[in-house]
């Protein structure tokens, strides 16, 4: 077959280390997490996450060529990224939120002892 | 569309401009993506549901699950240069630069060595640590119930090894109860004999649930003596008095209670009523027994492999999604490097032939590490 390549020039190199910029960036926020410099969960995760939706795109438009491809790339890649969204959104609410109370053995464990048995505990205390 | 005539065949121009190889892989690609993102989704979802009974999150942190983020970022850099190398191979096989194709791809199979090695080291640190579906205790109760299932086999296997073999082969021969098994081949081992005393002891107070400071079988009990007054105090386990001459008084059979101030006081059986239970024992004086007799000169060696660990709430889910999805990705990872093995294999005598295949199996690759690019922040950083 022949090669349908449209010689795009990438520099692959410049897009290999801006790869490595972002796992570094991936590790200092964790850095800042685990110093406490930042506090907010919430923003950790969007950073990281983001970083990681970066990285992603990196790889797919430039390593797998696909922003030099034709428009099929949307017709399959939407449906599979359609599906790949829908799952953990339907299963949210009733795994994820809790719209009702959740009676499981974990969540009475931690109602009636404290965290990890690690020192002498007082003698009135139950374990379940 | 163009038409042709009988000199001319008509060139139908149909399909995508991409080799059918190519297409192929993208649509496995498409699944690909929705196989792992059911899992990294479910992952998601899960995680946000592991909530404690105030509704905040329960989820085992990296430190209670032994993740090391540095062999987590020293592997996506190790998959990031082993995509870098997989892009340069396609690109050198492009320009018919064969040789430097044929040492890329040697490079990617060996940074997928080194990825598949780091990842073996993470997953022997979880085995260490019984990080394992089904293996992790999630309460004070199960932990101490560990504890016992671990020693139980050291002791009784030991104690079994004794048994004369021709007894044990004997028809209708049954395994004898702990103290039973004990008492036939006492003598035999003496450091076995004392360590099979101490786990007979810490097994028979986890029955009965109670404190290892609190001796076995006194229970407390409220009674009334003849005069009416009422105490409380520890049941003697015999019953009849000291002073054997003193006859049963109207109330009926006496007994003995011996109350906290060391009196032995006669009281009436009949209106003996419980009294306090005695304390549980904790996730804590087990994990100080098990020190103190892994500490032990005589017997301490024996228990050299067993540990206690932390309860850890949710940590049977943790083990399952983590082994999951870093599964399924190493697995995809020994694919991959069949994949380039093949044209490996070819040595100089790589060609044009496998353009193709070195394009697809590359596109292949830079998904695997896609795959990583997100299991890495929601696993060793969230």
């Amino acid at each position: 077959m022949s090669d349908e390549h449209t010689h795009h020039h990438v520099n692959y190199l410049r897009i290999f280390i801006l790869l490595c910029i972002c796992t570094a960036l991936s590790w200092f926020f964790d850095e800042m997490q685990a110093r406490k410099i930042i506090e907010s969960k919430a923003f950790i995760v969007t950073a990281v996450l983001a970083v990681a939706v970066a990285k992603a795109l990196f790889v797919m438009a430039y390593f797998m060529h696909l922003k030099f491809e034709g428009k099929w790339k949307y017709v399959l890649l939407a449906p599979t990224v359609i599906l790949a969204m829908g799952l953990p959104l339907a299963l949210l609410p009733d795994i994820g939120v809790h719209y009702y109370a959740v009676d499981i053995p974990q969540t009475d464990h931690t109602a009636t002892s404290s965290h990890h048995g690690d020192t002498e505990q007082p003698a009135e205390e139950n374990g379940h | 569309m163009a038409h042709g005539n009988a000199n001319t065949p008509s060139v139908l121009k149909m399909g995508l401009p991409i080799p059918n190889s190519k297409l192929g892989m993208w649509l496995f690609l498409g699944t690909e993506i929705m196989f792992f993102t059911a899992f990294i989704g479910t992952f998601i979802v899960l995680r946000i549901g592991s909530v404690d009974a105030s509704g905040f999150s329960a989820w085992p942190t990296a430190e209670d699950t032994h993740i090391e983020i540095w062999a987590g970022g020293f592997n996506t850099f190790v998959l990031i240069l082993s995509s870098y190398c997989v892009v340069l191979a396609h690109e050198a096989m492009g320009h018919k630069n064969f040789q430097k194709a044929w040492k890329c791809l040697l490079a990617t199979f060996a940074l997928a060595c080194l990825f598949l090695g780091v990842k073996s080291f993470e997953y022997y640190g979880k085995w260490k640590h019984n990080i394992i579906p089904g293996q992790v205790a999630e309460n004070d109760q199960q932990a101490i119930q560990k504890v016992i299932h671990k020693i139980e086999p050291i002791v009784t296997d030991g104690l079994l090894a004794l048994v004369p073999a021709e007894e044990k082969s004997a028809d209708g021969w049954k395994q004898p109860e702990l103290s039973e098994l004990m008492n036939q081949v006492q003598g035999k081992d003496q450091a076995l004999d004392s360590l099979a005393a101490e786990f007979a002891n810490l097994r028979n107070h986890v029955l009965e649930n109670v404190s290892l400071n609190v001796e076995l079988g006194r229970r407390e009990y409220k009674g009334v003596t003849a005069d009416g007054k009422e105490l409380t105090g520890f049941l003697e386990q015999s019953t009849a008095p000291q002073d054997s001459a003193a006859p049963p008084t109207a109330g009926g059979e006496i007994v003995i209670l011996q109350t906290a101030d060391g009196n032995r006081v006669e009281v009436i059986k009949a209106g003996l009523r419980a009294g306090r239970e005695p304390p549980p024992i904790t996730a804590g004086e087990v994990k100080h027994e098990l020190e103190r007799m892994k500490n032990d000169e005589t017997y301490g060696k024996m228990l050299s492999s067993v540990e206690y660990h932390e309860p850890l709430p949710y940590g049977n889910l943790f083990a399952s999604c983590y082994f999951i999805m870093t599964g399924f990705h190493a697995i995809h990872v020994v694919i991959g490097m069949i994949l380039f093995g093949l044209p490996l294999l070819q040595r100089t005598n790589l060609n044009e032939k496998w353009a193709d295949w070195i394009e697809n199996c590359g596109l292949y690759w830079h998904f695997v590490d896609l795959v990583w690019i997100f299991l890495f922040p929601l696993i060793y950083i969230v």
